[in-house]
């Protein structure tokens, strides 16, 4: 326990006082032997092991991509009704899953959490690849992915323009945006932490890649003060990120008019359900780093306990939006919406419908008790649990809606094929593949930021950038 | 070439000089400076011989056959796909101006009936067909098989030159090898076969007489496998004669169908008819009303305003009953009827309310009454028909004397014929026996006992592959021919040259009767021409006849008088029970008898029922599914007598129970496209030409296993969503817009402004009764590709037009209601503003329209059409097609290819091809002046397209009608296709349909 009265004129009460964010003694020191130490290190054998795992799947997926573009999105199970299916799904589901890092990283930093700190990093590194992830599907997903570039404004011979009333179009700037600020705010706050490799490494390759990624950073005061300001705005702009992109997202589905996807409802519970997609994923990916990389004195299982309170919070919210959801078909008595809702819960794909309501809803009520928030074993399986809740939740929204519309004779079953699985391998595939190498080749913790509110940071300073 | 300068005489000494020779001015130096290139840069040509020198290539020669090659090599790689030679015409053919399509009168036969039409060419290939609009009967309209057809010219499996035992041989050899083989036959007296389609044609009518006089020993049997043995029977029976019937729905009040499928497309003037009857402005018209007792559910029967059902083999005995009925309640019946075997009452597969309708509505209508009997029912039942007609005095229907037609009992004594070695020849033209014959290895060892078998037809099927001799013929439209038609006498001429060494079948019996020893002509068309010229054109030119395509004339016919004598022992035979499940076996809608089972247009059309594509399941009635456990698509070991099939089942609501319903044409075992499509039920067809197509006695059980259905529609109700309206008589009287609001739309963008035109289409839901012509048209008009089974059932079938049919009611015997979908052109479509690309947007006259080539196929818009009227192409269908199928493309309407939205546009060709000519001449579009292909199609007039800007136009009008509705209104985007709601005519009171 440490205070902080040395600032505040009144005492606070002990009840309220934060607990240390590190475990045991970690020093300036520590810390950077600790944490800079992987990248100059040679990997495990489990990592090797694990690299060729999600290699394996990255290759599957690359090869169902090559197959689709040589054959069709008829490779594909989607036909008419459903002319959107996996690809959409995987392409919101890997959104949403960005959008945790950007809170944790961007937000909470705002709002003056100190202990994101240690686990920012991680996160935002998680939105980037997340974000990779999802921006395959929109390329790959057209029937002619060599034009996709027409999806952008571009002053072409043709005087041909975008349609700026399409929410895809609205897609394209969001997703793009939102992937730059998100890369340049991750870049800037590695810079101080290559600067520290820079500085310790022996190896002559690894100091001139170190050299030029470190922009010349030396340390100096005025350094420190440019940074803190960039820091500060990208983190202003990303804030406003996490409520845009996936409002935009929602778009797609809100201003259409197919029943079940015209919901005024959707930006705020898609955000909701993005937050609590990307939490569960950080959760999962925060108990294996800290375990296999013995960070257990940073990553605390403080930090695991908050994660889950986030993660049962937007639960509830899941479920108010739901409810919502099943009120907004009763009480507007539009007899297609009325069916589209009872598909979800009765029709063919009831059982999607009842996958995405217990994953979502019903399993995250065990995080109300201490003990699950605090036991790898729950916490993994509700996490688990929420992703592939998340998952079939976007499946219900874009296949349960399309399947059964307007006009019954159009009405049609839709299955996936072995390619739409091969993808979505693919893309977990690639995520965990980068997410390796990442935490072999950069700092997964930011040091700087955990140094400031180490016990013996400067007190004044609250241990956060001020 | 060398380059001279002129010569100016003697040259100055120069003032300046660049060699000291040229300043001291050698001849050489002089020549040099003559010369504007230096020695070796030009070529110094042999002047005398025009030869280069000895020296080789010269410095300029190697620079530009280097950049030549340069220029090569880099055109190769600019090559694009598909890109041809374009070369102007030398000599442009008589007729022929590119981009401009020509129209010519043709006729196209199928079993006896005969399809007059309107063929349009562009540059020499026929693409399109319309009926013939000069012909009286059927006013521009045609059948969805005969506009398929014309893929049929194109069709790659088309045999391109005469073989012998599989070894292609020339004209010449193939001829001498037939004729050598009848003159042998002529001299020793052994009869020969000649087994052909129905004929309808006076000329080959006329040839085969000459044929026969020349080789008495010919012996012709016409044979029409889908044609219904018990109709011929039973016509042989009731007036002595084969008959051929033809209803005059005009003059009908009341019709009764005994399983009598009128209605399925086959019949554009009973159509046009039908329709004319339906398409009520108001309830005070007058309106037909029909009834159906069938066992298979139709499309006759979908359009009931009462329907039961009844198996087949009950209807004759209820026919004879309601024979017995009407003839109690005072109607005289023909002289030496006797029904004394006849039960009296009414028979318990109609309930006794509706009996008592319908016996006082056929005593009411009485000449305006008509029952027709579907071709298939066993021959009772025809017979109680034509009874029936004769009792009620029908004017409803026409009756002619026709060819006869070989039936199983004439099919079955050639057999034994050949068998028994009789034959010296058999010759088999447009026939396919060995497919279509139920019992295919008798067949099969019958006919290799004759010593020459020759086969004349298109594309070599299952017969040929048993005949030494096979001759290629022309397609129809590459051939010249004639037929009688009720009003006309029409001609068929061709309209394209053969595209393959061929010759049309008429042209081979010519050879054959000259090498006979007779010539009546060098050719058909000399034959043809001659026989016009004597007796059908009084007077006209025979171009005039050609132009047209017919010759008005009524033929002057005796109606065949109806024998009394015959009804009782019909009478009698009518009461026989059947045991367990009883086998329909019907034509194919796509395939008909098989013949059409190559053609993919067809294959991909679906059936107006079933809504199945690519497949013929065994249809099985909703209480036998029940008891046997069979789910849809379940596949099902089918038996009768002896013989078993394994074919996936379908659940067909209305069919009666224990009947099961199977489509003749399926299972075909040659052919690119047929082969292996569905199953052969040929084998089940009995050998009694009286119940040939009903067989009783068949069992079925489940086989295990389940077949995806190629089905394009999956769903089939309405789930009681305001889609298809419904009125009766009664609701069209009082409440014609029924309960149904129409919705405030209110709107934040501006309306939308349309200058000049703003299209629009109405479609009358009453007139249309889901014959699919519409779907035919379209695809031929618009290039829309086929995508097979597989495809089909995963949705991604690719028609821009589609019939939607609903089930409503109880399962045991719904009321249906059909549907065309096609794009509704909406003022504000959902799907233009989702488009990030701009690939489809609004046009100023209201179309909405698609840029294929703008398109990056992101498929939001269709996701956010509430019609589900987009087709994406969601694999390669076109590009890896090449001639002859391209040459079915209409060239005005793009292919599109992979990857990219599709859907109805309205037919934009032909919009523009009107605006064009209407501004060449300096006038406004006259009301109906544009059809899109579904309209031209629809035999029925359901469809209306117009422009709703002409106050005067006729769908203006329409749209205001009291049935006029719009579907999904509420959605708001304000479709631009109006329907108008369906009627039915129950008896007042009567709960309708049922």
């Amino acid at each position: 326990m440490r205070t902080d009265t040395s600032v505040h004129a009144v005492p606070i009460p002990e009840g309220l006082l934060e607990p240390a964010l590190t475990v045991g003694k970690v020093t300036p020191g520590s810390l950077d032997d600790q944490v800079l130490a992987f990248p100059e290190t040679k990997p495990p054998k489990q990592w090797y092991l694990a690299l060729a795992v999600t290699l394996s799947a990255l290759g599957v997926g690359v090869a169902c991509i090559g197959y689709t573009f040589t054959t069709g999105i008829g490779a594909w199970g989607n036909s008419s009704p459903v002319f959107w299916a996996f690809d959409i799904i995987n392409f919101v589901f890997w959104v949403g899953i960005g959008h945790a890092g950007t809170l944790i990283s961007a937000i909470l930093f705002l709002f003056r959490k100190r202990w994101r700190n240690a686990i920012a990093r991680f996160a935002e590194a998680m939105t980037i690849f997340a974000v990779m992830c999802a921006v395959i599907f929109p390329l790959i997903h057209v029937g002619r992915p060599w034009l996709a570039y027409w999806l952008f404004p571009y002053p072409n011979e043709r005087a041909l323009w975008t349609n700026f009333r399409s929410p895809l179009l609205w897609d394209v700037f969001a997703v793009n945006t939102y992937f730059s600020v998100s890369l340049m705010f991750w870049y800037l706050g590695l810079i101080p932490d290559i600067a520290s490799m820079r500085d310790r490494t022996t190896s002559k390759l690894r100091k001139t890649i170190y050299t030029v990624l470190a922009l010349g950073w030396r340390g100096a005061a005025s350094h420190w003060q440019h940074y803190e300001k960039a820091y500060l705005l990208l983190a202003g702009l990303a804030t406003g990120l996490v409520l845009s992109v996936h409002s935009v997202v929602s778009f797609d589905f809100a201003t259409s008019v197919v029943p079940g996807w015209h919901m005024t409802i959707f930006p705020p519970y898609f955000v909701a359900g993005a937050i609590f997609a990307g939490f569960s994923m950080v959760v999962i990916v925060l108990v294996v780093v800290r375990e296999t990389m013995q960070l257990k004195n940073l990553i605390t299982m403080r930090h695991l306990d908050v994660m889950n309170k986030v993660i049962l919070a937007m639960s509830c919210i899941m479920a108010y939006s739901y409810m919502m959801e099943g009120f907004t078909a009763w009480y507007s008595m539009n007899e297609y919406l009325h069916h589209g809702f009872m598909n979800i819960i009765t029709g063919t794909y009831g059982w999607a419908g009842w996958v995405t309501i217990s994953c979502n809803i019903f399993i995250p009520q065990l995080l109300w008790f201490k003990k699950c928030r605090s036991s790898y074993f729950w916490m993994i399986l509700v996490a688990i649990g929420v992703t592939i809740g998340m998952w079939f939740e976007r499946f219900v929204i874009i296949v349960i809606s399309l399947h059964q519309d307007y006009l019954p004779s159009a009405w049609r079953i839709y299955k996936p094929t072995m390619i739409d699985f091969g993808i979505l391998l693919g893309t977990f595939g690639l995520f965990f593949t980068l997410v390796l190498i990442f935490a072999r080749v950069l700092p997964v913790i930011a040091t700087t930021e955990v140094k400031a509110i180490l016990p013996d940071a400067q007190p004044s300073h609250g241990g956060s950038h001020e | 070439m060398k380059t001279r300068l002129p010569d100016h005489g003697p040259v100055e000494a120069p003032r300046f000089w660049r060699t000291l020779e040229e300043r001291v001015e050698t001849p050489e130096a002089r020549q040099a400076a003559h010369d504007e290139f230096l020695p070796g840069a030009v070529p110094a040509y042999d002047d005398v011989h025009g030869l280069p020198p000895q020296s080789g290539v010269s410095r300029r020669d190697f620079l530009g056959l280097v950049s030549a090659a340069a220029a090569l090599a880099a055109t190769v790689g600019c090559d694009r796909k598909g890109q041809g030679t374009v070369v102007p015409y030398t000599k442009r053919p008589v007729e022929v101006t590119p981009g401009v399509a020509n129209y010519y009168a043709s006729a196209f036969q199928e079993g006896r009936r005969v399809y007059p039409v309107l063929v349009k060419t562009r540059e020499g290939r026929p693409i399109h067909l319309t009926g013939n609009d000069e012909h009286p009967g059927v006013r521009g309209k045609t059948s969805p098989r005969a506009m398929a057809d014309v893929l049929r010219l194109y069709d790659p499996d088309r045999l391109r030159a005469p073989k012998a035992e599989g070894r292609t041989i020339g004209w010449a050899g193939a001829e001498a090898r037939l004729q050598g083989a009848l003159k042998e036959a002529k001299a020793t007296g052994k009869p020969v076969l000649l087994l052909s389609g129905a004929l309808a044609s006076p000329s080959r009518k006329a040839l085969l007489a000459d044929l026969k006089a020349a080789l008495p020993t010919l012996e012709h049997l016409a044979y029409e496998p889908a044609a219904g043995d018990a109709a011929e029977e039973a016509a042989r029976a009731s007036y002595g004669q084969s008959v051929a019937i033809q209803p005059r729905l005009a003059k009908a009040k009341v019709i009764l169908s005994l399983g009598a499928d009128f209605l399925n497309g086959e019949d554009p003037e009973t159509l046009a008819a039908w329709g004319a009857q339906r398409r009520l402005k108001s309830a005070k018209e007058p309106i037909n009303r029909l009834w159906v007792l069938e066992g298979p559910l139709t499309l006759t029967g979908t359009n009931a305003d009462h329907r039961y059902p009844v198996a087949p083999s009950r209807l004759a005995a209820v026919a004879f009953a309601l024979a017995r009925e009407l003839a109690a309640k005072g109607l005289s019946l023909p002289a030496g009827a006797d029904l004394s075997a006849v039960s009296g009452g009414a028979p318990a597969d109609v309930p006794a309310q509706a009996w008592a309708n319908l016996v006082k509505d056929l005593q009411h209508a009485g000449r305006n009454a008509v029952v027709l009997c579907g071709a298939q029912m066993p021959a009772e039942a025809h017979q109680a028909a034509h009874l029936l007609n004769a009792l009620l005095g029908s004017e409803a229907v026409a009756l002619s004397p026709a060819e006869p037609l070989a039936t199983t009992r004439d099919l079955e004594a050639a057999v034994q014929g050949m068998a028994a070695g009789r034959y010296a020849a058999a010759i088999f033209w447009d026939v396919n026996p060995a497919f279509t014959y139920a019992r295919a290895a008798a067949w099969k060892d019958a006919v290799a006992k004759v010593p020459l078998r020759a086969w004349i037809g298109l594309m070599e099927d299952e017969t040929a592959a048993q005949c030494q001799l096979v001759l290629p013929e022309n397609h129809w439209l590459e051939s010249w021919g004639d037929y009688t038609t009720p009003g006309a006498a029409v001609l068929q001429q061709p309209t394209v040259g053969t595209l393959y060494d061929t010759r049309q079948g008429e042209d081979v019996l010519l050879g054959l009767l000259k090498a006979l020893g007779s010539a009546p002509a060098a050719d058909y068309h000399t034959y043809l021409r001659a026989r016009w010229e004597k007796a059908v054109l009084q007077g006209g030119t025979f171009e005039q006849a050609l132009h047209d395509g017919l010759v008005k004339a009524e033929a002057k016919t005796v109606a065949p008088a109806f024998k009394g004598a015959s009804v009782a022992a019909a009478a009698g035979r009518a009461t026989r029970r059947t045991e367990g499940l009883e086998l329909v076996l019907f034509p194919g809608f796509a395939t008909l008898d098989g013949r059409h089972a190559n053609n993919s247009w067809l294959q991909e059309t679906p059936d107006p029922i079933s809504k199945m594509t690519w497949d013929n399941p065994v249809a099985v009635s909703v209480q036998d599914a029940q008891t046997l456990g069979i789910q849809e698509g379940d596949f099902v070991t089918l038996t009768l007598e002896g013989t078993t099939l394994r074919l996936p089942a379908v659940i067909q609501p209305g069919q009666a129970m224990g009947v099961l319903a199977l489509a003749l044409g399926y299972g075909r075992t040659t052919g690119g496209v047929a082969k292996g499509v569905g199953a052969n039920a040929y084998p089940f067809l009995g050998l009694d030409p009286a119940t040939a197509n009903v067989r009783p006695g068949a069992r079925l059980a489940k086989a295990g296993g389940r077949k995806e259905l190629s089905r394009t529609q999956s769903h089939h109700r309405m789930e009681g969503r305001d889609i298809v309206r419904s009125l009766t008589m009664d609701e069209f009287l009082h409440h014609p817009q029924g309960h149904h609001h129409k919705p405030e739309l209110v709107s934040l963008y501006e309306e939308q402004k349309f200058p000049d035109h703003k299209w629009g289409m109405v479609i009358d839901l009453a007139a249309c009764v889901g014959c699919s012509a519409c779907v035919v048209a379209c695809q031929s008009e618009n290039n829309v590709p086929v995508v097979g089974a597989e495809q089909v059932a995963k949705g991604r079938e690719m028609h821009w037009i589609r019939i939607d049919r609903y089930y409503e009611g109880e399962l045991e015997n719904p009321k249906v209601v059909h549907q065309p979908m096609l794009c509704q052109h909406c003022d504000s479509a959902p799907c233009e503003n989702v488009c990030p690309v701009n690939a489809t947007n609004h046009s100023p006259d209201g179309l909405n329209q698609m840029a294929y080539n703008r398109c990056v196929g992101t498929r939001y818009c269709a996701n956010n059409c509430p019609y589900k009227v987009r087709r994406f192409n969601f694999l390669e269908y076109t590009a890896y097609k090449t001639e002859p199928e391209t040459l079915a493309y209409n060239p005005e309407v793009t292919v599109r290819p992979r990857g990219v939205m599709e859907k109805c546009s309205f037919c934009v060709q032909r919009i523009n091809d009107v605006k064009i000519r209407a501004k060449g001449e300096g006038r406004s579009i006259l009301d109906g002046e544009v059809t899109t292909a579904c309209m031209a199609g629809c035999p029925s007039d359901a469809i209306v397209f117009g422009d709703l800007k002409d106050p005067k136009s006729r769908i203006a009008q329409l749209v205001t009608a009291t049935r006029a509705y719009r579907v999904l209104e509420e959605v708001g985007a304000k479709p631009a296709i109006t329907y108008l709601a369906d009627l039915k005519n129950p008896v007042a009171g009567g709960h309708h349909a049922n």
